[in-house]
């Protein structure tokens, strides 16, 4: 009897012993600083963290494009009221989307990640001999990147925003908005030091980036990162919309001199249209993109133009969330030998790689067809087209806007030209032809008009629309309607309630106040 | 503890004194035939625990089994099992509905073996989503087994989080009521403390019959039929119509404007089979057969002894095919080796397997796929059974094993007693799908879910009892308690599979190829896999010393001392103290009194910890593979490597998390009067949950969604009242009994965190002082006929809603703050999506042999939000999004709701006249509900001459669900989830029809 007294006695006390181990579990689902910062794949995974934070937020609720493309751009929607909301420039309208996209939390996602990051790495690279400085700095000069564009893609949503360089973790202090140019000069001056610092490609041996990038090849990463080129060609468009045109031609001339060495070219009509073309997968021609790769299961239903455009008789689906009404393609497509679209004055089309289903109620727009692996299968509208932020032509119509604003006529017609020279150049059957039609006034209009309606259609569906009309309208201020809205603030989105109730330092924007 | 607790217990059923263990004991070993019961009771934790409680803290145990208490508890605490066998239940949450003051259930579909939800005493957190529910559950514990729950952390990688992956079947459809001896509802502190942190929001106690020592079998059975309620039927004309309106006062020509399309189902008035019968319903709706056939032997020894049940219960549902199967066994052995020691074993094992609905919505929610939904299925019969087809070439097989074992060894040295206790419920359940290419616009789909939900424990107690002399006695105990907790996944989905002939997603079995381990039916990028697996460990130890002076005083203090591995190393230990006492002032004062028969005094308060249920609040800071966005949770990666960031949209986890805790006062009376005849017992409670975790919206300037925080507090108080009167006594030969058992309950949030007076989450509002189950709503008052109607201001502009100006067409909104801006600030919050006072009215009347029970079913002051009449009217938004919101069943040809209550606004206005959250779509959902009604026939007497072993011998014949009276203008009341809104997915509960028979010989 006292036997198992004293037994059970001793059991309880080795029990008691072990209670310590029972009760320190290290979670499955998330990973505590203790395990955060300690080698060479912590690095990677906050690194392509960012990246993922970047997409996400470009992607939510097809923000990209509804932002760029939807508000007052090209587009009509037949069914969906929250995107004739946002066509009519009806930002407070109470519809779920349009509140998530007056948020801009997802973009401070990046910011915060960045700034940890950039606080914490040196962790990494004390704790892994791995990890080379090298490598460091190639990534802080990404994080720094990132960081940068966030806050460029916020600033031209918003306006000011609350400007925040650190992480600041547990003690998170609401902060005003800042003035958006100052936020503009931060911007400039990050991507350019991260524009030095960066190389032309990964993996490739490139002298400032030598050796495999995180032991994968090229092939690995080609597209997916930001390079030397990608920072500058974001550089231009941070300068075009300060209206600092003359950093515009100083950007874009490094981009359009340099590109063969990024392994770049421009993009025929064919390519730009390809269900395996530009958008497709990851490749150098991206010269700044967020990829959703089918190969690497990243394939989405959303967060991609294709689920807003696409509809019968491309997919499955029975009207488009929205479309280009044919009046409005008639009067973007005017000239002939287009080889995106063209039609004549008998109404028969000669080339329509823009559009499928023309002579329907509702045109489809589908340039952009990125179905599964690039299949042409329509029964299953998961997309991998990657968010294309910049491409090469992109950068060369800035410079053409840049030479024309700055009186270099000449020279921003040979740029125009250089595109141009990709486009116009198909015959009545839509085949492509040796020859190009060339910039003149009679066709396409003045300069500054002929480079942003080829803006307009080059870009179309890509996100490029509203930010385009924004500095259309501020070079040339014909529309009063427009000058009042870049007047009083109305080229800003509205501040999500729900960011005021929680933070008392915000004040709405004066026009949606 | 419980050792001593169970001889106490003993003590009160064998001898007709009230005392402490050691009295009790020696009463009982002095008589064989008590021993046997003492025996049984050794070995049965859970009716120990109860007991012990009931002799600490109240002394409730009735002195004989014929005492006024015994027949009070069973209104009150305790419930009794024979009583609600009768009802054809498949879940527990069945059996329980309406028999126990204080214990809400929710029943929100008629869909047998689905998930239900129990709320004892109100909620400790505003429910929102699944979280918060599992946080609120009672603790339910079977044979001394804490049953374990399905962790909800699965709804993670869940786009549409209408039902958990996996079968969602409800983990409490293990229960045979014909197996279980008693039920007991613990709701104050006193009373569950034993049962630690993971009893706090209250303990539903089941103990399973004893062994016999004598072979005894017993069998039961009934068959039933359930019948649907008839419904009315609409086609496309009735829509058309519905929906001309809106056109024709707010269209020019028809069309709202140039590149609007009405939609093509309706356009068509000639398209039989949207403008045809409407005779859908003959396919949906359907009688369905329930029955159960439940035997059980036992016998053996006083030294050893067993008992074993099998049985088998099917549910059938009456909509859309659905049923649920059980298959039930147990095995339960009692062994005494020597006298003071003691050996049990059970196993209880049971496999459900699940018909589910059909539903679209929950289909695509599951495929996490949406197709184009412009046009919804047909009513025409001829369509919808074409549909139906489609099934037949595919499956969705749901299997849940539910398992339950115990082991208890017993050791009695006199006044030392030890007791140890090891358990495993494991619960695991699969679900298999495969969907062909004709239910999804051409491509197929194949899921296979397998996860388990476990739990080990091990529990060890030690008391020691002191009895000085017969007026001072004393109890000590000790007690530890390990809880291991496992919750696991393997989950993986694929779509466009080669063929709809192959229907698994097979992998390459040849480990020479490169393609080892490789689907090959599906395509490899379209097959996405996930692992998943949490785990929580509880330890806890605790000590308690009573004290009892002459029966008639009772004092019992608790200190407890819990740790979980939920909660972040620096606070990973909570301590706390419950104290309860007992004034027995019928044997202290009232001895004499013929009036009163009984008078009982009992309190107690304390404090527990509440732990929570995910694991990363223990981490703190942290980092997450999430890097989805909306309509896409399940990035896997960038570039395909996996990658880590803070957990900005579960929201920041700061170092310093602290406990959450539960302070609750409870004071009780019962008494009877008139030699019993009339029973009550009230208690009163107040109860705080303190120091809750809760998400704060803020910090979005740093990428977070919310922040968690300590401080939350949320108080119910409310009486449970239970009143039983034997209007004609049973010595009469009409006898009639009738009881009620209520619950008031009132709900206020006390505090946020941060010392916050009100938080914003989604569609709801906190707010210190009101009650977290309030809507948020707009108040409606009419409509504005023309422009000219809408308010001005001082400063020239008209009335808008947030920046959207008002116009005809457009809802007249109360303006409460006067800015004549209708915005949040104009909402108040008004009604209750839990009742303010529900519970049940049983009348039983007897004549000779025969027995008639009517069971009436009700809730108070309950409010649901009619979200499927607002999704009918806002109709123009809905069909515009083709998302799951935009889905329409078939059940969308059927007609419900009172279309005239709603004003005829433009449905186009971007102020979005028809959202939900206005009290235009507030309705009163209190009811009364005639829950049972059956007639009994007891042979026992007749049968006994020809069967003289017959111990009972009882026929039935019963309906349920006669009818219910409400106000409310939708579909049944009942059938809404714990959030309050509507949304018509609730499938009828039937009225069926039984009969039954019970046999012990």
């Amino acid at each position: 009897m006292k036997k198992i007294v004293l037994l059970s006695l001793i059991f309880f006390t080795l029990i008691t012993g072990g209670c310590k181990k029972a009760l320190d579990i290290n979670s499955t689902r998330v990973v505590n600083e203790a395990n955060s910062w300690n080698n060479l794949e912590d690095s990677r995974a906050k690194l392509l963290g960012v990246y993922g934070l970047t997409r996400a937020a470009l992607a939510d609720n097809n923000g990209h494009w509804i932002y760029g493309d939807v508000r007052m751009g090209n587009f009509e929607s037949p069914l969906r009221q929250d995107l004739k909301a946002i066509i009519k420039n009806d930002l407070k309208a109470e519809y779920e989307v349009v509140k998530d996209l007056s948020n801009w939390t997802r973009f401070y996602r990046i910011v915060n990640a960045a700034n940890i990051f950039l606080e914490r790495i040196h962790e990494v690279k004390e704790k892994d001999p791995r990890y080379t400085e090298n490598n460091m700095n190639v990534d802080v000069a990404q994080i720094r990147f990132l960081r940068a564009f966030a806050y460029f893609y916020m600033v031209r949503i918003w306006g000011d925003v609350p400007f925040i360089t650190s992480s600041r973790d547990g003690s998170f202090e609401n902060v005003k908005r800042s003035d958006h140019n100052a936020i503009l000069e931060f911007v400039q001056a990050e991507m350019l030091a991260a524009a030095e610092v960066l190389p032309y490609r990964f993996s490739m041996n490139d002298i400032q980036q030598p050796g495999q990038y995180y032991n994968e090849s090229d092939s690995r990463w080609n597209g997916t990162l930001v390079r030397k080129l990608s920072a500058y060609g974001v550089l231009a468009q941070v300068a075009a919309w300060q209206g600092k045109y003359a950093d515009v031609t100083v950007y874009t001339k490094k981009v359009l001199d340099e590109f063969p060495r990024a392994a770049m070219g421009y993009s025929t009509t064919d390519y730009l249209t390809n269900r395996r073309g530009i958008f497709f997968d990851k490749n150098n021609n991206q010269l700044f993109a967020f990829g959703f790769i089918f190969g690497h299961q990243d394939a989405t239903f959303v967060g991609n133009i294709e689920s807003l455009t696409l509809a019968e008789p491309i997919v499955n689906k029975n009207l488009p969330d929205i479309f280009v009404p044919k009046d409005s393609i008639l009067s973007i497509f005017k000239e002939p030998n287009d080889g995106r679209f063209n039609i004549d004055s008998t109404g028969v089309t000669h080339s329509q790689l823009y559009f499928t289903n023309f002579l329907g109620k509702y045109p489809i727009f589908s340039k952009i067809k990125c179905m599964q692996d690039g299949s042409s299968d329509p029964t299953f509208r998961i997309f991998s087209s990657a968010i294309l932020f910049t491409r090469l032509e992109d950068i060369a119509l800035l410079r053409a806007e840049a030479l024309a604003v700055l009186g270099e006529k000449q020279g921003a017609i040979e740029v125009l030209n250089v595109v141009r020279s990709f486009r116009y150049n198909v015959d009545n059957a839509g085949a492509v032809i040796g020859s190009y039609v060339p910039y003149s006034s009679e066709r396409s209009g003045s300069l500054i008009n002929a480079i942003f309606n080829e803006r307009n259609k080059e870009f179309m569906g890509e996100g490029y629309r509203w930010f385009d009309l924004v500095r259309y309208n501020k070079i040339v201020q014909r529309d009063p309607k427009f000058t009042e809205l870049i007047n009083t603030g109305g080229i800003y989105w509205p501040v999500a309630q729900a960011l005021i109730d929680q933070n008392p330092e915000l004040v709405q924007n004066s026009y949606w106040k | 503890m419980r050792f001593i607790a169970n001889i106490t217990f003993l003590g009160l059923l064998c001898s007709s004194t009230c005392s402490f263990g050691n009295a009790a004991r020696s009463a009982c070993n002095s008589d064989v035939s008590s021993f046997k019961m003492s025996f049984q009771k050794q070995t049965d934790s859970t009716e120990e625990d109860s007991a012990k409680l009931k002799v600490d803290t109240t002394r409730f145990q009735p002195k004989s089994k014929r005492t006024v208490f015994s027949a009070l508890e069973s209104k009150g605490d305790n419930v009794d099992p024979k009583k609600l066998a009768i009802f054809p239940a498949f879940t527990l949450q069945q059996y329980l509905k309406g028999e126990a003051a204080g214990l809400y259930v929710q029943e929100s579909s008629g869909e047998p073996g689905t998930v239900q939800n129990m709320f004892i005493r109100g909620t400790s957190q505003p429910l929102v989503s699944p979280r918060e529910q599992f946080a609120t559950q009672p603790l339910v514990v079977l044979d001394g087994i804490p049953l374990v729950g399905e962790h909800p952390f699965a709804y993670d990688i869940q786009q549409y989080k209408f039902d958990r992956i996996g079968p969602a079947t409800n983990s409490l459809s293990n229960i045979n009521m014909d197996n279980i001896e008693s039920v007991q509802i613990l709701r104050d502190l006193g009373s569950t403390s034993i049962y630690g942190p993971k009893g706090a929001n209250g303990v539903i106690v089941l103990t399973s019959k004893r062994n016999s020592t004598v072979r005894k079998i017993n069998f039961e059975s009934y068959i039933g039929v359930a019948t649907p309620s008839p419904v009315t039927t609409v086609n496309g004309k009735f829509e058309n119509t519905f929906r001309r309106q809106f056109y024709d006062k707010y269209t020019a020509n028809g069309s709202y404007s140039d590149i609007d399309t009405y939609p093509l189902y309706l356009s068509d008035s000639l398209n039989n089979d949207f403008y045809g019968p409407a005779d859908w319903n003959d396919l949906y709706y359907k009688n369905a057969l329930s029955y159960s056939v439940n035997a059980g032997i036992s016998g053996g020894s006083e030294r050893a002894n067993f008992r074993f049940g099998v049985g088998t219960t099917t549910s059938g549902g009456v909509g859309d095919g659905t049923g649920a199967d059980r298959y039930t066994t147990r095995f339960q052995i009692n062994m005494r080796p020597t006298d003071w020691m003691s050996f049990t074993a059970i196993i209880n094992a049971n496999r459900v397997d699940r018909q589910r609905n059909r539903n679209v919505r929950d289909r695509l929610s599951q495929v996490n796929y949406i197709p184009d939904l412009s046009s919804p299925i047909a009513p025409n019969s001829a369509k919808y059974g074409n549909y139906l087809n489609q099934f037949d070439n595919g499956f969705d097989n749901n299997r849940s094993n539910i398992v339950e074992g115990l082991v208890k060894v017993g050791v009695d040295l006199g006044g030392f007693k030890f007791n140890s206790v090891f358990g495993v419920d494991n619960n695991e359940g699969y679900r298999d799908i495969f969907y062909p290419r004709t239910l999804l616009q051409t491509t197929n789909y194949a899921s296979n879910y397998y996860g388990f939900s476990r739990r080990v424990m091990f529990d060890n107690t030690a008391t020691y009892d002191l009895k000085l002399n017969d007026v001072h006695s004393f109890n000590f105990a000790v007690g530890s308690s390990f809880q291991y907790d496992t919750y696991k996944y393997n989950y993986a989905y694929a779509y466009k599979g080669a063929n709809d002939f192959v229907k698994l997603n097979l992998l390459e079995s040849d480990p020479n190829k490169g393609s080892y381990l490789e689907p090959f039916v599906f395509k490899r990028e379209l097959v996405w896999k996930f692992l998943d697996k949490t785990r929580n460990n509880m330890i806890s130890f605790t000590g308690k010393a009573s004290y009892n002076y002459k029966e008639v005083y009772t004092f019992s203090a608790m200190l407890r001392a819990d740790a979980s591995s939920n909660q972040q190393p620096t606070n990973r230990w909570f301590y706390s103290p419950i104290f309860s006492a007992n004034w027995d002032m019928k044997k202290d004062f009232l001895d004499k009194n013929d009036f009163i028969s009984d008078l009982n005094l009992r309190a107690s308060f304390g404090r527990m910890g509440r732990a929570e249920a995910f694991d990363n609040y223990a981490q703190g800071p942290q980092y997450t593979a999430f890097i989805g966005f909306t309509g896409n949770l399940i990035a896997p990666g960038y570039n395909g490597f996996g990658t880590l960031t803070r957990p900005y949209s579960a929201g920041a986890v700061p170092y310093g998390l602290e406990w959450a805790y539960q302070d609750q006062l409870n004071v009780g009376v019962d008494f009877a009067f008139l030699k019993n005849r009339i029973r009550a017992s009230v208690d009163v409670y107040s109860k705080e949950d303190k120091n809750q975790l809760l998400g704060v919206p803020g910090a979005a300037e740093y990428g977070y969604n919310t922040i968690i925080k300590n401080g939350m507090s949320i108080a119910n108080s409310g009486i449970d009242a239970a009143i039983s009167a034997d209007i004609l006594p049973s010595t009469n030969k009409v006898s009639w009994t009738s009881s009620l058992n209520l619950n008031f309950n009132k709900n206020k949030l006390k505090a946020l965190p941060g010392g916050l007076s009100e938080l914003v989450i989604g569609d709801r509002l906190l707010k210190v002082g009101e009650s977290v189950d309030s809507y948020w709503l707009l108040t409606n008052q009419g409509i504005f006929n023309t422009d000219a109607e809408v308010p001005v201001a001082a400063n020239g502009e008209k009335m808008s809603y947030n920046a959207i100006t008002l116009k005809a067409g457009d809802p007249r909104w109360k303006d409460l703050n006067g800015d004549n801006v209708i915005s949040n600030k104009d909402k108040t919050l008004m009604g209750h999506a839990l009742p303010v006072v529900s519970g049940g009215f049983n009348n039983d009347f007897g004549y000779k042999n025969w027995t008639l029970s009517v069971n009436m079913y009700f809730n108070l002051g309950r409010d649901l939000m009619n979200q499927e009449m607002a999704n009918r009217f806002d109709f123009v938004n809905r069909e515009g999004l083709n998302n799951i919101n935009s889905v329409r069943e078939v059940t969308y040809w059927e007609k419900r709701g009172d279309y005239s209550k709603y004003p005829l606004y433009n449905p186009w206005s971007s102020s979005a006249p028809y959202q939900v959250n206005q009290d235009l779509f507030l309705e009163d959902a209190s009811f009364l509900k005639l829950r049972t009604l059956s007639l009994g026939y007891d042979l026992t007497q007749m049968m006994k001459k020809k069967m003289p072993k017959l111990e009972r011998f009882y026929v039935y014949a019963s309906v349920h669900n006669l009818f219910t009276l409400t106000k409310y203008t939708g579909q049944d009341p009942e059938l809404v989830n714990y959030t309050g809104y509507d949304t018509g997915y609730g499938m009828q509960i039937p009225r069926t029809y039984m009969l039954g028979v019970k046999m012990d010989f």
